[in-house]
């Protein structure tokens, strides 16, 4: 366990000190919170997409859902952010529970189709229902995180920072271990891995209930980290770029979800010089990705193989 | 030799120095969706309020000083919107910001300029919650909540007893058709609304259930890229009813994309590009000359809003800071603009307007006589 703990502090402490020397420049903060933000929704999207082979289109739905139960419970209820951060993720936990019972039945483009309309769907839902949602007028004056009375934009980051470090955490964990190896088996053959003996939708479903409460999480972080929602932010637009994140980084890949989410929200920052042709610029730079690194800025392979010599060098079992 | 060597060198350097702190600009931003989906807004805001600036400075700037326009595009994205907010609020220079685009994004970013303290003026966003933000929401587009009420008392004193409205499923098409139908059940009237998604494309069905109430008027909150379409299906439908509109579907494209089928529409408008004024003559000659098509509404929405930040850059003084502009642009009052004389409300920041009736005759935007 120690290598592990030492790589994870390192991690933390030099994340933590970057975030201090930030804070000096509050449009770096916003940029830095932003990314976070999708390397956790990155890194959910990539545990159904990447490591268990299932594509969906509809992530952002859910994300949506996050903040939107975030936002409901605490300007309706008054709640704070310490219960509304687990709430939002525990219900759209559910609400993804509900949408995996009947779609895990379908693989590959009938399942991708599927979460696309399921995603539309809800969009269509919270910008129609006015009397719940306040609809397409959105949810303003969400309180903004308080830790111990202090408030701001650094204390917005170091949350953030916190919640994605322990997510991301938590998905690499689920990712690199008999239950990780489970997932990849069903994306090489679900057949086979049910020959194999292991339940194939109730490992699908499971999965996708928990890449949905990380994005509940993704989007409770959001809520209270604008202070303002509205439909736009959760469309089908976001879902692809969700989907390219993960692309880029590496599909199945934890660190690559991480890299390809901040390459994709800093990388349009970096190039505002650039005026009308920045997005354009952007689009080279992914097509250039995936024309030389086909498997990602930090593939699989690469992924799987720093993972087993982490936690052989740990001396935990799975490598073995 | 060498000391008068020295002494043109320190007096250069001196020169240099001190030149670049006389002509010292001052900096606004401008957040607008110069790529995306929304662009073709974002290029007009850019054409006008370039236009304007060039004008401005011209003319002597704020006391000799020219003012700088510092453009960010937002893509009408919240979250970048929101990043641009605090770009522009890190850099100290920058004394007040115009924009967002639509209201979303002009929402989110509201909240940081709220925190932080600038001036916002945007041109477009109508969102009734909008200037409620905080003290330092100003807009230059007058409200449904002006308009609604107009409208209401111009369709009753034609006489019109049931209107069915048509709103496009947004915070604005919800605020106008709401605004809209309160005033004319007010004065009596009988009205019943029906909604329709953003990229909506077919209307027929929604036509054809208008059809069967069989209204005396339908009143259209929609802009011009839904309302070409939806005019043109109702007259293959046959629809004989008188269609009214807000404000928003004065542009040019209307009858570029509907054709005939916009013939007879009636609408409201803050700007007319036959306007015989002096200033909209020049506005609108500058701008064909320019950019070569006729300005719209939106273009000189961007126009005016740039016009009123500008003039209150000149009444706060050279040195003022970003609260001595938002306090310079609460005052503002009577600006002579193209979109009509415009006066902030001290209290609420919303504009006031003076609003014309207009008819498509012809192919053409025609003001009707003032009754």
């Amino acid at each position: 366990m120690k290598p592990l703990a030492l790589i994870g502090t390192v991690l933390a402490v030099a994340a933590v000190t970057a975030a201090l020397l930030l804070s000096g420049s509050s449009y770096a903060v916003q940029v830095a919170i932003t990314a976070l933000i999708f390397v956790i929704l990155t890194a959910s999207l990539n545990l159904v997409t990447g490591t268990a082979g299932l594509m969906t289109l509809g992530h952002a739905a859910f994300y949506g859902v996050g903040a939107y139960a975030a936002a409901l419970l605490s300007t309706k209820l008054g709640l704070s952010f310490w219960v509304t951060l687990p709430l939002a993720g525990l219900v759209t936990a559910f609400f993804g529970f509900l949408v995996a019972l009947p779609t895990m039945r379908l693989t590959s483009i009938y399942f991708a189709v599927a979460t696309l309309a399921i995603g539309e769907m809800i969009v269509v839902a919270i910008t129609n229902w006015t009397g719940f949602t306040r609809g397409p007028m959105g949810i303003r004056g969400i309180p903004s995180i308080t830790v111990f009375g202090h408030e701001g934009l650094t204390v917005n980051l170091l949350v953030v920072l916190a919640a994605t470090l322990v997510s991301v955490w938590a998905i690499w964990r689920l990712t690199h271990s008999y239950y990780g190896n489970g997932l990849r088996a069903l994306r090489e053959d679900d057949q086979c891995a049910e020959a194999m003996g292991l339940n194939a939708v109730r490992l699908k479903i499971e999965v996708f209930t928990i890449a949905c409460f990380f994005a509940g999480i993704a989007g409770a972080l959001f809520a209270h980290t604008s202070g303002y929602i509205s439909p736009e932010s959760f469309r089908f637009g976001e879902s692809i770029l969700l989907l390219t994140m993960a692309v880029v980084g590496g599909l199945g890949s934890v660190p690559g979800s991480a890299i390809g989410a901040i390459i994709l929200i800093v990388l349009p920052e970096l190039l505002r010089g650039a005026g009308n042709v920045r997005m354009v610029a952007v689009g080279v730079v992914l097509f250039l990705c995936i024309l030389f690194l086909p498997k990602g800025l930090f593939g699989e392979v690469s992924a799987l193989a720093f993972a087993r010599n982490q936690l052989r060098r740990a001396g935990l079992g799975w490598s073995r | 030799m060498k000391s008068l060597v020295r002494t043109i060198v320190a007096v250069a350097l001196g020169a240099a120095l001190v030149a670049p702190a006389a002509a010292q600009e001052i900096y606004i931003g401008y957040q607008a969706p110069l790529t995306g989906t929304q662009s073709q807004y974002g290029e007009v805001f850019r054409n006008a309020a370039t236009m304007q600036l060039e004008k401005f400075n011209a003319a002597g700037g704020v006391g000799g000083r020219k003012v700088v326009i510092v453009w960010e595009d937002s893509k009408s994205d919240p979250k970048e919107a929101v990043a641009i907010g605090r770009k522009f609020v890190d850099d100290k220079r920058i004394v007040g910001v115009l924009g967002d685009f639509a209201s979303g994004p002009s929402m989110a970013v509201g909240e940081v300029y709220a925190k932080e303290g600038m001036a916002q003026l945007s041109q477009t966003a109508s969102h009734p919650d909008y200037t409620k933000i905080s003290k330092w929401q100003f807009r230059n587009i007058t409200t449904q909540a002006q308009e609604g009420p107009y409208n209401a008392k111009w369709l009753k004193d034609l006489g019109v007893k049931n209107v069915a409205v048509l709103a496009l499923q947004n915070d604005w098409g919800l605020s106008a058709a709401e605004n809209f139908q309160k005033s004319f059940e007010q004065l009596g009237g009988k009205a019943t609304t029906e909604y329709f998604n953003p990229g909506t494309r077919d209307f027929r069905s929604i036509l054809t259930k208008v059809q069967r109430t069989n209204p005396d008027a339908v009143y259209l909150a929609m802009f011009y890229e839904e309302g070409a379409l939806l005019l043109q299906q109702a007259k293959q439908l046959g629809m004989k009813v008188p269609f009214y509109s807000t404000s928003a579907l004065y542009a040019p494209k209307l009858i570029e994309l509907g054709g005939d089928a916009v013939d007879g529409m009636k609408l409201t408008t803050t700007f007319d590009a036959n306007n015989p004024a002096a200033n909209v003559r020049a506005f609108v000659e500058d701008y064909k000359k320019r950019y070569g098509q006729e300005p719209n509404q939106f273009a000189a929405q961007g126009y005016d809003a740039t016009g009123i930040m500008l003039e209150a850059l000149k009444r706060a003084g050279p040195n003022a800071t970003r609260a001595q502009v938002r306090d310079a642009l609460a005052a503002t009052k009577d600006y002579p603009g193209v979109t009509g004389a415009t006066t902030f409300d001290p209290q609420t920041r919303e504009p006031s307007k003076t609003l014309a009736k207009m008819e498509v005759k012809g192919g053409k935007f025609v003001v009707m006589p003032q009754q």
